[in-house]
């Protein structure tokens, strides 16, 4: 009798992971829709509202014409779309008249910086948030919790730019301690070990800035959950066993707390790549941030629409991992559906 | 259970000051007009001029009053913060209450729906039309508030289900009453605390976001906003003027996201009785 | 040996164990019972040195003082020469690590280094706790009840502990399952200290050598297990017993009356205790050897309230009372069961002083009886077989409720008709007016004999000499007047000598069972042993001519 409700739950289970693929794919599609209608519901020429009016100046009518042909402007919407479709699964995302490239190329050059700083930064704040939160829930109502409550809510009211330009000014401005901006020195032309050095030298500031921003709602999320499981039964048998404290903490309690952690990673991630943003401005970090600034300053909409839908699609990716480390980090979920 | 809210708001510390540096800028923002000593927008003093009598937070780059410029984005932030808090608020309660009464494909739909736009961060999404449209007031109101409705809908929804299975509902049921009625009468007014928490948490973001796009140069930029006076006084840190240009409206910022979020803190402990016991922890 | 010596555990204001004196011995198994709240749980915390709360006294294992130890000594004796198994709660283990995972953890914890070797060990111990193979890899949430207890238990002796504490271990399991993990039990546990914490008086009975009973955080009795549940001498040990079901008492069951502990000066005890003294309210009573067992009582236990001592009366030359020796303590019942012509009739009224004994002494509340006076009437009082009878048709029931009082000359007109109406109530007769000036003709059967028995207790007697006081009635009016009965003793401590020819009735209401023929008692003993296993043959007749509702009938033989 027992197989049987095995099998039922493997079968539920698998229909609950397409169920999430599924979601995504419409997710994206919707994304796809919103970026093809919004040019096209501007007034004016669709040309015009695509590239907007200083890019029409600048293009040359060969240029125009051939982009007209490409995706197919001329055409009744319908046909439009579906060229806007075939292009994109071409690897196409059009033409950036400010740089004179496809935007493929220059997105994909400017992409390498954002994924360093911020997957250092996705690490790094769940790994500290995690470890503070343990720390702090395990002590629970003592002098550090106290302590790293009341800081660490106080610097959640901060919007990571606010914080990203308050380490500027104090460490870079006033007190010269690391460079203003950039993430190389320019024309420095360092090598091996020297040039590691001057990555981190410049790195340093935005990643504290988004680590410091976003440990915060890990740290609360893990000390909840620390304060729940601590009262729990396997906790005591732990000790019973003559388990050290640490091992208590983290291999039995944290292991535990980690689950609420996954789930929020999602949105973890969706907050830290927005932050990443604003940060990459303050620092004048050449991150996709930096780029869609220029792009938006001098409204090159491909570039915006080409940078946003990278990260849009980025994100997407990363959740539906994460749905799948989340089944494979609880293994009663596959058996409470 | 029947907690009185509002008492046990005043009695969270945290809560406490929360409201009060909440309606502390609402008055600013609201006496605008005759707190600040020149319109936002003259230019009536020598530029980079540090704080004097005349100018309280002295110039920016072209001469602007700075201290009227703050004020006036306090207007800025507290409309769209409120209004884009009341609007997606009250979409999430309509969508999540229907959805909760309504049932089957209804319920299924819109969920899938919310599940779809909470996976895109609404930051990229608002700069994605903002740049298009850059809107300003009104427009912006509305585009935060299409972005931001779905988070609370879920909480709503699970709310509403909760609610629907009251006996007082059951009892309605019997009398003949039919959904709409049910919803007004019924779910919606037990709503009240969950609703105020989600357009607390809304609002929050939305001043957070009207602030970051204002700083990106999505808005319209004759939008008074204090994201856009850092955005400006960020290119001049060379300077000394960061230190009454740039740190105020940063400053403003980061008080009136904190003071929503002590409040919605509060809030939250006062809605999750498992946590209740923390408030002598934290609220010292 | 591990011994506990003057334990006191407190939560800040809250004293949780007070004056708490234990040994384990090897090899044999301690049973701590008590209601929830006793402190039963904390006891075991403290031995591992896991209680949240303040410890005081020692508890001396091996020469050390536990409570005495740093952290990390307590620490490395945990798991290792002092183990505990919680109770089967749901996240008793760990969610998310599989079993033998965390049954390994057990054996990394304290000493062997080797994973391999300590994966293959977990999965032998688990094996032999009745795990399959295949079993061992999986997750808590995937295994029953019964399963989870073996792990439970299999992490517990893993590193073969000297000391095993058992809190619990079969709670929430259902019968078949807690068998097997009783079975189970037995064979692991053969050369260990144990400490089984646990309100399942049965579980108790089948494991343990001694037992210890806990209130209000101190031990109010400990002994042999047998011996203390089958002679209880604390009122709270008895009052548990009677309130357990089970399948070896035969008495319905009783409360034990008062709310739950809360704390006092004093005997914890008193508030519920039906023979209490003014001493009881001041002092707290030793745990002091009694010979068999050890006690906390300021009167020494259950008090033997009558005592007959060789008691013999005659009639016309017929021996109706012969050399008689019975004792009936406070708050109990003691069933005397014959047939007509067997003298207990005879004997009540020899007792209640109705008849002048011819030999033999009569004993009340350890001072011999010499006269029956009213202090003694005011203590013993009796209700006869017929109420109509025993009530006079001239008076009223206002009136012959209150007569005792008015014999007694107790306290003013108001005061008792007070009395007689609360007694009334007591016994669940309306106290009206309109009833109060009824007469005996017009009252029922069960409504008389109810007036009757509140006659008799308005005195506030503690003994009540009930002579065949429902075999006029009809049966479902019996039922009533018994469970009223029953009930009063609950509530009032009041001893009972039920006078009945039936054994069948006998066994619903008593706890001591005493057999009468021709004059003489031929058994006694608490009431489950005399109706389960009868020495005697004519208690072996009696009951197996007891009414049953089974088609056949037995057989009678002669009896010697």
């Amino acid at each position: 009798m027992e197989n049987n409700v095995d099998m039922k739950n493997k079968v539920v289970c698998k229909v609950a992971r397409y169920n999430n693929v599924v979601n995504y794919i419409v997710t994206f599609f919707i994304i796809l829709t919103l970026n093809f209608f919004l040019p096209r519901l501007m007034p004016g020429d669709p040309l015009q509202a695509i590239y907007g009016d200083d890019a029409l100046i600048a293009m040359t009518p060969e240029l125009k014409a051939e982009l007209i042909q490409r995706f197919a402007l001329d055409k009744p919407l319908g046909e439009q779309f579906v060229a806007y479709l075939r292009a994109l699964f071409r690897g196409d995302l059009g033409y950036s008249y400010y740089y004179h490239a496809q935007v493929v190329s220059v997105v994909l050059g400017y992409l390498p910086w954002t994924l360093l700083l911020s997957g250092l930064a996705l690490v790094l704040s769940t790994l500290t948030g995690f470890i503070l939160g343990v720390e702090a829930g395990f002590r629970r109502g003592q002098g550090l919790d106290k302590l790293l409550l009341t800081t660490l809510m106080l610097v959640n009211g901060f919007p990571d730019f606010f914080v990203g330009i308050l380490f500027l000014l104090l460490f870079s401005v006033v007190w010269g301690l690391f460079p203003l901006g950039g993430s190389l020195t320019p024309y420095a032309s360092l090598k091996g070990f020297d040039l590691m050095l001057d990555i981190l030298h410049h790195l340093a500031l935005p990643l504290l800035t988004l680590v410091v921003v976003r440990c915060v709602n890990i740290f609360l999320l893990t000390r909840s959950s620390m304060v729940t499981t601590l009262g729990a039964g396997f906790i005591l048998t732990a000790r019973a066993k003559g388990c050290k404290d640490i091992r208590v903490r983290y291999h039995h309690a944290g292991r535990h707390s980690l689950l609420p952690v996954v789930t929020a990673a999602g949105l973890h991630l969706t907050h830290l790549i927005t932050g990443t943003l604003f940060v990459e401005v303050v620092f004048s970090y050449p991150g996709l941030g930096s780029l869609l600034y220029n792009a938006l300053m001098v409204r090159d909409y491909p570039v915006i629409q080409g940078v946003l839908l990278i990260l849009t699609a980025a994100v997407l990716i990363i959740n539906l991992m994460l749905d799948l480390l989340y089944l494979k980090v609880d293994p009663r979920i596959n058996y409470a559906r | 259970m029947h907690v009185d809210y509002w008492q046990e708001i005043r009695e969270d510390r945290l809560g406490r000051i929360g409201l009060y540096l909440i309606l502390l800028l609402a008055l600013l923002a609201a006496l605008a007009p005759f707190l600040a000593p020149y319109p936002p927008e003259a230019r009536v003093g020598a530029a980079f001029s540090p704080p004097s009598s005349r100018h309280w937070l002295g110039t920016n780059d072209v001469g602007q009053d700075i201290w009227s410029c703050l004020l006036y984005g306090a207007r800025t932030s507290l409309v769209v913060g409120c209004g884009a808090g009341l609007l997606a608020g009250t979409i999430s309660v309509l969508v999540g209450t229907s959805s909760a009464l309504v049932g089957g494909f209804y319920d299924s739909l819109c969920m899938r729906v919310v599940d779809a736009l909470l996976v895109i961060p609404p930051v990229l999404l608002a700069i994605l039309v903002g740049a298009y449209f850059k809107p300003h007031l009104l427009t912006l109101v509305l585009l935060l508030a299409a972005f931001l409705w779905p988070g609370g809908a879920r909480i709503i929804r699970a709310e509403a289900l909760s609610l629907k299975e009251k006996k007082s509902v059951a009892a309605a049921r019997t009398f003949g009453a039919g959904s709409l009625y049910i919803m007004a009468r019924h779910i919606v007014p037990d709503l009240g605390p969950v609703w105020l928490a989600v357009m607390i948490q809304d609002a929050r973001r939305a001043i957070f976001m009207e602030a970051g796009l204002s700083f990106l140069g999505v808005c319209d930029p004759t939008l008074h906003s204090w994201g856009r006076m850092m955005q400006q006084a960020l290119e001049f840190t060379y300077l000394e003027v960061w230190k009454w240009w740039l740190l105020p409206p940063g400053l403003a910022l980061s008080l009136t996201v904190a003071a929503l979020s002590f409040l919605s803190f509060a809030l939250e402990r006062i809605l999750n009785p498992r946590l209740r016991g923390e408030r002598e922890d934290a609220g010292h | 040996m591990l011994v506990i010596k003057e334990l006191q555990v407190s939560f800040g204001e809250l004293i949780v164990l007070k004056g708490i004196n234990l040994e384990l011995k090897k090899g044999k198994v301690l049973a701590v019972v008590g209601e929830s709240g006793a402190g039963k749980t904390t006891l075991g915390l403290s031995i591992m040195g896991l209680s949240p709360g303040k410890c005081a006294g020692q508890i001396l294992f091996k020469g050390k003082d536990i409570l005495a130890l740093s952290e990390e000594e307590r620490r490395l004796i945990r798991g290792k020469e002092i183990a505990m198994v919680f109770q089967n709660v749901e996240d008793a283990l760990h969610p998310l690590y599989p079993v033998v995972d965390q049954v390994m953890e057990a054996l990394l914890i304290h000493g062997i280094k080797d994973k391999k070797a300590a994966q293959r060990k977990a999965m032998d111990l688990l094996k032999a706790f009745g795990l399959s193979e295949e079993r061992t890899h999986f997750f808590p949430h995937q295994l029953s009840g019964g399963e989870k207890q073996r792990v439970l238990l299999a992490m517990a002796l893993a590193n073969e502990p000297e000391v095993l504490i058992l809190d619990e271990p079969t709670a929430s399991l259902d019968a078949i399952t807690r068998a097997e993990i009783i079975k189970l039990l037995k064979k692991v546990i053969r050369d260990k200290m144990v400490l089984l914490i646990t309100h399942d008086l049965s579980v108790a009975a089948k494991l343990a050598h001694r037992v210890a009973v806990l209130y209000g955080g101190r031990v109010v009795e400990s002994g042999a297990t047998q011996n203390i549940f089958t002679f209880p001498r604390h009122p709270y040990t008895r009052g548990l017993l009677r309130s357990y079901p089970n399948m070896t008492t035969v008495k319905d069951l009783q409360g034990i009356p008062g709310p739950p502990y809360k704390p006092v000066d004093g005997c914890p005890f008193h508030p519920r205790c039906t023979q209490r003294v003014e001493l009881c309210f001041r002092e707290v009573p030793e745990l002091k050897s009694l010979g068999d067992r050890y006690l906390a009582c300021h009167r020494g236990g259950i008090i033997p309230l009558l005592e007959i001592k060789a008691l013999s009366k005659s009639f016309n030359g017929v021996r109706a009372v012969r050399e008689v020796e019975l004792t009936l303590y406070e708050g109990e019942t003691l069933a005397l069961v014959g047939e007509s012509g067997s003298g207990k009739t005879t004997l009540a009224l020899t007792i209640m002083g109705l008849l002048p004994p011819d030999k033999g002494e009569i004993w009340l509340e350890g001072q011999k009886v010499l006269l029956r006076d009213k202090g003694f009437y005011q203590r013993v009082q009796m209700i006869f077989q017929n109420p109509k009878e025993s009530l006079s048709h001239r008076m009223n029931v206002l009136e012959l409720v209150k007569e005792p009082l008015d014999v007694q000359g107790w306290g003013s007109e108001e005061e008792k008709l007070e009395r007689v109406r609360k007694v009334l109530e007591e016994v669940e007769l309306p106290a009206d007016d309109f009833f109060l000036r009824k007469y005996p003709h017009e009252l029922s059967g069960g409504e008389a004999q109810r007036v009757a028995i509140a006659r008799a207790l308005v005195l506030d007697p503690k003994l009540l000499i009930a002579d065949e006081p429902t075999s006029a009635l009809d049966a479902s009016i019996q039922a009533k007047i018994l469970k009223l009965l029953l009930s009063l003793q609950e509530k009032r401590g009041l001893a009972m000598l039920f006078i009945t020819h039936d054994i069948a009735l006998a066994r619903k209401v008593s706890d001591r069972l005493a057999v009468m023929k021709d004059g003489c008692i031929v058994e006694e003993g608490p009431a489950s042993e005399v109706i389960t296993h009868p020495k005697h043959p004519y208690t072996r007749t009696l009951l197996r001519l007891a009414a049953d509702l089974k088609e056949e009938i037995s057989i009678s033989s002669m009896d010697a």
